[in-house]
């Protein structure tokens, strides 16, 4: 089914170049290892090295498509708990991402200042206001600064998915934003499912993008599977955003072709005949496809290319196998800033009674 | 301290005026919430006004025989400002009361 | 050169409403830190339901106070969001009950995001919230949330007792690092007393509990409007010839366990005071700390004087509901009657 188009965002504003031979060789590297490490991430719950991961297989053009159309330097992520290829296009390292999902830290141990990738949490919708919040940061520092007519502004790139969309908080974060002009761009990967439950139970209209028009906020439809499209639609958002223009919802149609997680069986809840047919090409082998016929790429680029996302992602699990658990100290000491004496006898009644003194 | 003006309300349907027949409270009094406080007339009848607030009287505009135009002001209210919020209303400061009396045999040691 | 100079401090002493002694301390806020922001709904041009931002926006303009959409989860969470930004934002919700549509973002977002992120990302966020009833307002309008989130790990939580606390300590919360929930008695708003300007003073503590009045034969626990209606109390019980002690506890979490415990040990006695439910309300973690601390020299178990296990009742019942000086003074009596049996 090809997605409804919808673009209501005005006409381009001066914008980054098209991609050249170099980006798009760079997408492609950036696919492949994002999907080497997905798979190898399902592998690892199954051997035993993490107790459990959200996989994203299918929705790598999405992410990829997405991250690597923000600026890193001035933008900020807020992701869900799927949203691994995000982080790894944003340059997130990724043992310390993977930490939270072998269950060292909830939140991972990557640093959120640092990587401007906050830190993921299970609330589903609940990190989208914090996006307002942020962007509207950023509305009153270039007020104070005086500067938002020349650099432009940092943009919040909030996420979420279908299911979210049914959440209070989203609507509640769509209207603020759009109220206070924030520049935020409202990711949604609509990717089918909400765990078992189909997208037309999901979202009433039939889409979340449709929902822009009732903020008064411009929205762009758009092919989750083509990681051009994405890369297109999520730089001309952020551009709007950074002009000061207000928010953007861009709806990128993608499919979950995996389990919600490394403990779900999707047989329950649909076949796999209706995922061939629904999950639509393979985003990975369609922009292979799409260098091939541009002749920007050929089979040894691909074969070094997949063998590097190989290494990486085995690289990556020496780094997960050797991450330790925290000491249980730090159970208290990041509850405040400045604890308290209630907490500083409990964390002292910890230390004398428990083993890990 | 606020000043609130009150207007003389339309008594009928469509009068435009009525004649002060007598205050029934003075200036310096402290009215309550539908206290009657003037007895006016009108060409249907004579009727008695109730307070549409508590206050302070600061100003009564006419004297008995004057009249006074519908919408005009007829009395102004010194009201407090510290006035309730959206919703409530200010508790109110009383004396404590009390019923229970303590009694007991300390046998402190 | 300072020889002859002589330091004359002016120690401005007003006569404040808590409503003025907060818009006064949030004044002196917003003038002190550019980075504090004010919002929640009708805070700006309206100076809030009970004025209590009256005249902020008009003196900081519309970045700094601004009114928000109706949706408390979403001033909680944009007030997330600012904070990471480097803001200190001090919303408001405008009353208690309008809190119950925030907790998500309260407990699940606000109270974690320092732990979550390692201490990265500081969440120095004041929520001043209306709380407590005795204003005859609708349904809730009228809530009682300390115990609520007390219990929520990553938060901190006060209430004052009276003006002059209630400047320092929101000043104070404001200054702070960590989420705080500032629970303004509304009940209290209108009385006025002296309020002491003066930051240096060694009398204003901001931390732990006060004894509000001294006493040596029981002590009465209580925090927000409870404290004035103890003080009476306490003020009946002297003519009966018994000496109470009124301990405002002030901060709710953390509780000030040594405060407790060393007004207790003198007079061996405790009364715990609140407006909220019974049931695992506050008082039973002051009886638990109180038992626990001052075990041996307990004369009596503690006594809890509380709202009842209802919903907050309408207007016409709060007196009923709310601890009145008798079911206090019962209290009382039930404890210095007590003998081990």
């Amino acid at each position: 089914m090809a997605p409804r188009a919808l673009d209501t965002l005005p006409p381009r504003i001066a914008d980054a170049a098209v991609p050249g031979p170099d980006q798009l060789r760079d997408l492609y590297r950036m696919l492949t290892n994002v999907r080497q490490l997905d798979t190898s991430a399902v592998a690892w719950q199954r051997q035993g090295l993490i107790p459990g991961y959200a996989p994203m297989l299918g929705q790598e053009a999405a992410q990829v498509g997405a991250g690597f159309g923000v600026d890193k330097a001035r933008d900020f992520a807020f992701p869900t708990y799927r949203e691994m290829g995000v982080a790894y296009t944003l340059g997130v390292n990724m043992v310390e991402y993977m930490s939270t999902h072998k269950a060292i830290w909830h939140g991972g141990l990557y640093d959120p200042v640092a990587t401007h990738f906050a830190p993921f949490q299970a609330v589903v919708g609940g990190s989208v206001l914090h996006a307002v919040g942020w962007a509207h940061g950023q509305t009153l520092n270039g007020q104070t600064l005086n500067s938002s007519s020349t650099a432009g502004l940092g943009v919040a790139l909030a996420f979420l998915g279908d299911g979210a969309s049914s959440q209070g908080d989203v609507h509640e974060a769509m209207n603020f934003a759009a109220i206070l002009t924030a520049p935020v761009v409202f990711f949604v990967q609509n990717n089918g499912w909400a765990i078992s439950v189909p997208t037309e139970q999901q979202v009433a209209g039939g889409s979340v993008a449709a929902r822009g028009a009732g903020y008064g906020m411009p929205a762009v439809r758009v092919d989750g599977n083509d990681v051009l499209a994405v890369l297109d639609a999520t730089r001309r958002a952020a551009a709007h955003a950074r002009a000061g223009l207000g928010p953007v919802v861009v709806e990128a149609m993608t499919y979950r072709r995996g389990p919600h997680s490394t403990s779900d069986d999707p047989g329950r809840y649909r076949t796999l005949d209706d995922e061939k047919i629904d999950g639509g090409e393979d985003p990975l082998s369609r922009f292979r496809a799409a260098l091939l016929e541009r002749g920007m790429a050929d089979a040894a680029f691909f074969a070094e290319a997949d063998a590097q996302a190989q290494a990486r992602a085995d690289e990556i699990r020496d780094g997960v196998v050797d991450l330790t658990s925290r000491p249980g100290s730090e159970m208290f000491d990041f509850v405040f800033q400045e604890s308290t004496p209630t907490l500083g006898a409990q964390a002292r009644q910890w230390r004398e009674e428990s083993e890990h003194v | 301290m606020a000043e609130i003006s009150f207007p003389l309300p339309d008594l009928g349907e469509g009068l435009l005026e009525a004649t002060v027949l007598e205050w029934l409270v003075k200036v310096g009094d402290q009215v309550e919430r539908n206290q009657p406080f003037v007895e006016v007339e009108t060409t249907k009848s004579s009727v008695e006004l109730p307070s549409p607030i508590a206050g302070i009287v600061l100003t009564l505009h006419g004297e008995p025989g004057d009249v006074v135009l519908v919408d005009r002001p007829l009395i102004t209210f010194a009201v407090a400002d510290d006035s309730a919020g959206i919703v409530g209303t200010v508790p109110q400061e009383a004396a404590p009361k009390r019923r229970v009396r303590l009694s007991v045999v300390l046998d402190e040691d | 050169m300072s020889e002859t100079l002589e330091l004359v401090r002016e120690t401005p002493l007003l006569q404040l409403s808590m409503q003025q002694a907060i818009n006064r301390a949030l004044g002196e806020i917003l003038e002190h830190d550019d980075r504090a922001l004010i919002f929640g709904e009708d805070v700006g041009v309206l100076g809030g339901v009970f004025r209590v931002t009256d005249g902020l926006q008009q003196r900081f303009g519309a970045n700094r106070v601004f009114d928000t959409p109706l949706a408390e989860s979403g001033i909680l969470g944009t007030a997330i969001g600012l904070a990471m930004a480097g803001f200190h934002p001090i919303p408001e919700v405008q009353f208690d009950g309008f809190a119950y549509p925030a907790v998500n973002q309260i407990i699940t977002q606000l109270a974690r995001m320092n732990y979550r992120s390692r201490g990265r990302l500081p969440m120095p966020v004041t929520l001043r919230v209306p709380s407590f009833g005795g204003i005859r307002a609708p349904e809730h309008h009228g809530e009682s949330l300390e115990s609520l989130f007390a219990h929520v790990p990553g938060l901190k939580v006060v209430s004052p007792s009276n003006p002059q606390q209630a400047y320092h300590l929101l000043k104070h919360a404001a200054s702070m690092p960590d989420p705080v929930i500032f629970m303004e008695p509304k009940a209290r708003y209108w009385n006025k007393a002296a309020v002491d300007l003066a930051d240096d003073q060694d009398s204003i503590s901001l931390e732990g509990s006060v004894i509000a009045r001294p006493g040596k034969h029981a002590t009465l626990v209580a925090w927000g409007a409870m404290v004035s209606r103890c003080l009476q109390v306490a003020e009946l019980a002297a003519e009966d010839g018994i000496e109470l002690e009124v301990l405002d506890l002030r901060w709710l979490k953390p509780i000030d366990e040594a405060g407790l415990a060393a007004s207790v040990s003198r007079t061996r006695r405790a009364i715990v005071v609140h407006e909220g439910p019974h049931t695992a309300g506050l008082g039973a973690e002051v009886a638990a700390l109180v038992s626990q601390s001052c075990f041996d020299t307990l004369r009596a178990p503690v006594e809890r004087v509380t709202g009842f296990d209802v919903p907050y009742p309408s207007g016409d019942l709060e007196d009923e509901y709310i601890p009145n000086i008798d079911r206090i003074l019962f209290g009382v009596q039930r404890v210095l009657e007590y003998r081990r049996g």
